[in-house]
């Protein structure tokens, strides 16, 4: 901003003349130098410039100076006043006592800053502040006095009523509940036989007896209020809930009143540019201190705390486990000490670097909040005080402090873990460097792209066996679910439902049983093995042949897989209109071109999306290879002695991560199938809903 | 009318439906015999491990072989020689503790990314969906030295405490994409009903989407509490001890090992943890496959 504006904005948009008379004329004179022709500028700016020098000399500066002067004593001693009367007060409810000093110092400062009303908007606002408050105050006391008074009454009249006879009464509500009860249970009793009878169904019974419960209940209640105590204790109750929450709700309404007020009026500044921001550059919240937003400044300091205490040091190695912060990534724990570990320093590194991520978002937010609140003050808007900036958490805030613990979890959940297996990538961690390894930059890569090395030659025949084994085993199972839906579907069809449930039972029996229970089975010896050699005349062992094997797998898989894809077309051919068919029907489309020209491109085009899961997830499917055969048979001669010839790439990371220690060479094959299965799985949500959303 | 007289009221034709062709016939005849043959196919190797499980005629190997004898044996032998309830019960702890911390995070988030416009919104919700992406195994190499770092600073945090973190954690995305849709589909009259009778953001929350959202947050509850009894790979690689294995681990212990092993009363505790899961699954199913299908596709 070159000049002051001529007038001052509030939050609310309006715009206000200027009270300040030095500041008005300054901002009248940069009006004049704007329009000005360029022979009269240079005398304008000189002015300008003088008058700007002795702004504070100005006569309306000294007299604005004299009132802050003098508003800061009163204030000052209007404070010591406010804790007396608190102290002394002639009410004996502390709430009381407080809210009645607040109504007297509003009355004192109505009457203090009356006079200078024109003089400047603080002290506008303090006036119109003080009259809201002695608007607002005494309903609240009274209200509370009344409550108490009431309350108070109420006790005596209980006690009162305790100490009289109460047993007519006492006898009637008994006998009253005695005759309620009889009802209730009649109405029960012919419930049921209605139910038996077969009058109504047993959901409203159940229904009906929910209610004569509720109905009972209420009576009992109502009757037991006719005993004076009772009645009493309800009206206590009531009164106590009242002081508790109602007077609680009458001062925020005078809150939120008062922060129209804040939002109504302006403010005038002498500062031109936001300069105090630069503060929270040494520590975040000296700013906010700077604008007075005390709750505000505690809360920003709490996060300088995390960046002072834990963010930084951790970063530079104090109070590691065992690393040294962001250091540690480079050095690898290379001549280190003998315990040290590389992958400790890698991950410390790692987890450094994400505090120190949160620490700047800190910093960023703390440095924003504060040139944000400046540049609106040198508008003209004021600060928020404590209330306004708590109900605006409330509200705009609301989403990121409730997505805080999801945030974290995700960090150190799943993206610490994420960047390591990145890293790690590029180094030299296998069964030789153990404990130390450094970087290698891209070897692993070319390791795996030449198929080199003990662990490196398998790599390819096992991702072209992947790919089958994921395009047969999915493709069978889709065909196998698809296929029994459409069967099942038929109209003709009978008994449906134990169809159904007899073709749901892969799916919920757990997988893991099933396949184990499968591989004892295939293993030599087993049920299955023997019945098959029995039918082929010779012994069949599918666990020792690669191809049997395979095929085994595949099998397995379509026999799993294919009850959820049963169930999802189920589900949709359920809702495919009938009128479709019969529309087709009357049109003359036989059964086998209505299925042809309804029920397959309807299903297949809802189903679509939901397949991209189907090959991603038999893709990663590691507990079907593991359990099986764990990856066997194996196959020295062309798969080394690590994988077997029915590894798929997750096996096979699993094997050279965790058997065999090859964690640098695993987590680069993850990092290229993540890739894949990243890029994958966006073609298929790219088009859904959610996304676009 | 006076064929029909004639004409015994069997041979009379009601039905709506045209009367088969032969063709029809013959087709409708090879579904039985398709539908026939895949529901053997379901139930046989079911009901051998039945079958298995019961019968005391065996070795330390399944087999048919011998003469079936009924007896509990194996399962006498399930619950006295092996680990078999610890490994239910932390089965249990574990799935319980997934689905309450997945509860407590995923309808915070859903009910946010639902309801709420913020900046930062649609850039988050694309990363959220990368993150889904990324198979849980592509961390495996980090979890075991993480859990050495945050045990040091932590002393109460055990494996299964990652092991719990790691099951949230990896469906945080996805069920709070499920989440959203669902919330979505709600109308916002009773949020703004409810806003303008003076009610907060947590009020909202609490009395109008929690009961709203019910339903759908029973699903997620219900698939992070199946997810745990159905992993094999994580619990494999974090927990070592045999007493500390979850049922699948567990179990596994019977036939791969050696020393361990006794198929029969694989078969044995493979039925006991499908019984409660089948009956679970039979009950719900309409539900459980609804809530798998909304969390990838919507509209």
């Amino acid at each position: 901003m070159k000049y002051y504006p001529v007038q001052v904005a509030d939050d609310i948009g309006n715009l206000h003349p200027r009270k300040h008379l030095a500041l008005a004329e300054l901002a009248d004179l940069g009006l004049q130098l704007e329009g000005a022709r360029p022979d009269q500028k240079a005398g304008l700016k000189a002015s300008l410039a003088s008058k700007q020098r002795q702004l504070a000399q100005h006569p309306y500066s000294q007299k604005l100076k004299a009132f802050e002067q003098k508003a800061q004593a009163f204030e000052a001693d209007l404070k010591d006043k406010q804790s007396q009367w608190q102290n002394n007060s002639p009410y004996k409810d502390k709430r009381v006592a407080k809210l009645d000093a607040e109504l007297k110092a509003a009355e004192e400062r109505s009457a203090f800053y009356q006079a200078y009303q024109e003089l400047s908007y603080d002290a506008e606002l303090a006036y119109l502040i003080s009259q809201r408050q002695q608007l607002h105050l005494p309903g609240i006391i009274q209200q509370q006095l009344d409550l108490e008074k009431s309350l108070a009454e109420k006790e005596a009249l209980k006690a009162e009523a305790e100490k009289q006879d109460r047993g007519a009464v006492k006898a009637d509500i008994a006998a009253y509940r005695k005759q309620r009860q009889e009802v209730y249970q009649n109405k029960l009793a012919d419930l049921k036989a209605k139910e038996r009878q077969g009058q109504i169904s047993s959901k409203a019974l159940a229904s009906e007896r929910k209610m004569e419960k509720l109905a009972l209940k209420e009576d009992l209640a109502l009757k037991e209020l006719e005993d004076p105590v009772k009645g009493l204790e309800e009206q206590i109750r009531s009164i106590k809930h009242s002081l508790k929450v109602g007077i609680k709700e009458k001062y925020r309404v005078m809150q939120a009143d008062i922060s129209d007020l804040r939002r109504r009026t302006p403010v005038e500044v002498t500062a031109k540019h936001p300069r105090k921001f630069l503060l929270n550059l040494v520590l975040p919240g000296l700013a906010q201190l700077a604008n007075k937003q005390y709750i505000k400044a505690i809360l920003f300091f709490l996060g300088s705390l995390f960046i002072g205490f834990a963010a930084i040091p951790y970063a530079l190695g104090y109070g590691n486990y065992q690393g040294q912060g962001v250091a540690g990534l480079i050095s690898l724990a290379q001549g280190g000490r003998r315990v040290d570990r590389s992958i400790i320093f890698m991950i410390e590194g790692i987890m450094a670097i994400f505090l120190l991520i949160l620490a700047l978002a800190i910093y960023y937010f703390a440095i924003r909040d504060a040139y944000r609140v400046e540049k609106k003050r040198i508008k003209g808007i004021r600060p928020h005080n404590w209330f306004e900036t708590k109900e605006s958490l409330e509200s705009h805030g609301f989403p990121y402090i409730v997505s805080t613990p999801a945030l974290l979890v995700i960090i150190f959940i799943v993206l610490v873990p994420v960047v390591t297996t990145i890293l790690l990538s590029f180094t030299s961690m296998d069964p030789k460097h153990q404990s130390k390894f450094a970087w290698n930059g891209l070897a692993n890569y070319k390791v795996i792209a030449l198929g080199q090395g003990v662990a490196g030659k398998a790599f390819w025949h096992i991702l072209s066996w992947t790919i089958v084994w994921t395009l047969a085993a999915t493709t069978l199972a889709i065909l196998i679910g698809f296929i029994l839906a459409l069967l099942v579907n038929q109209d003709r069809i009978r008994g449906k439902k134990l169809w159904r449930t007899i073709y749901l039972l892969p799916w919920a029996v757990p997988a893991f049983i099933t396949i184990m229970f499968f591989s004892v089975m295939l293993a030599p010896n087993g049920i299955l093995t023997e019945l098959i050699s029995g039918l082929a005349g010779y012994v069949v062992n599918v666990k020792n042949d690669t191809t049997l094997t395979r095929i085994a797998l595949v099998l397995l898989q379509g026999w799993l897989g294919s009850s959820y894809i049963f169930l999802l077309c189920t589900g949709i051919l359920q809702s495919i209109p009938q009128d479709l068919y019969e529309a087709a029907e009357i049109d003359g489309a036989g059964s086998w071109k209505r299925v042809q020209h309804i029920t397959i491109p309807l299903l297949l085009y809802q189903i679509a999306p939901l397949l991209v899961t189907q090959y991603t997830f038999n893709f990663n499917n590691y507990s079907i290879i593991a359990l099986f055969n764990n990856g066997g048979p194996f196959v020295p001669s062309k798969y080394g002695n690590l994988a077997g010839s029915s590894d798929i790439l997750i096996s096979y990371i699993f094997k050279l991560t965790i058997e065999n220690q090859y964690q640098a060479l695993g987590a680069a094959i993850t990092i290229l199938i993540s890739l894949v299965l990243m890029f994958v799985s966006f073609l298929g949500f790219r088009k859904t809903k959610a996304f676009n959303d | 009318m006076s064929i029909i007289k004639h004409k015994k009221s069997s041979d009379l034709y009601l039905s709506d439906k045209p009367p088969l062709t032969s063709l029809g016939k013959v087709f409708l005849a090879l579904s039985y015999v398709i539908l026939i043959a895949w529901a053997f196919a379901i139930i046989w190797p079911l009901a051998q491990m039945v079958l298995s499980s019961f019968n005391g005629n065996q070795g330390k190997a399944i087999s048919m072989a011998g003469t079936y004898v009924f007896s509990l044996d194996n399962f006498r032998y399930l619950f006295e020689e092996t680990y078999f309830f610890s490994w239910v019960k932390n089965t249990i702890i574990i799935a319980l503790a997934s689905a309450l911390v997945t509860l407590l995070i995923v309808s915070f988030t859903g009910y946010a990314y639902s309801r709420y416009r913020f900046s930062g919104r649609k850039a988050s919700l694309m990363t959220i969906m990368l993150i889904q992406s990324i198979p849980t195994f592509a961390g495996i190499t980090a979890y075991y030295t993480m859990h050495n770092i945050f045990s040091s600073v932590l002393p109460f945090f055990s494996r299964e405490a990652l092991l719990v973190l790691i099951y949230a954690g990896g469906g945080i995305a996805s069920n709070t994409l499920i989440l959203k849709n669902y919330i979505d589909s709600v109308s916002t009259e009773l949020d703004d009903a409810a806003r303008i009778d003076g009610c907060s953001n947590m009020q909202v929350y609490r009395l109008i989407i929690m009961p709203i959202a019910r339903p759908m947050l029973a699903i997620i509850g219900l698939w992070s509490f199946i997810g745990p009894f159905m992993d094999y790979m994580l619990p494999k690689i974090l927990l070592t001890n045999p007493q500390s294995y979850t049922l699948a681990t567990g179990l596994f212990t019977l036939i791969n090992d050696v020393r361990t092993m006794n198929q029969p009363a694989f078969a044995a505790g493979g039925l006991l943890t499908a019984i409660p899961i089948i009956i679970l699954f039979i009950s719900l199913q309409g539900q459980l496959v609804s809530g798998l299908a909304q969390g990838s596709v919507k509209g």
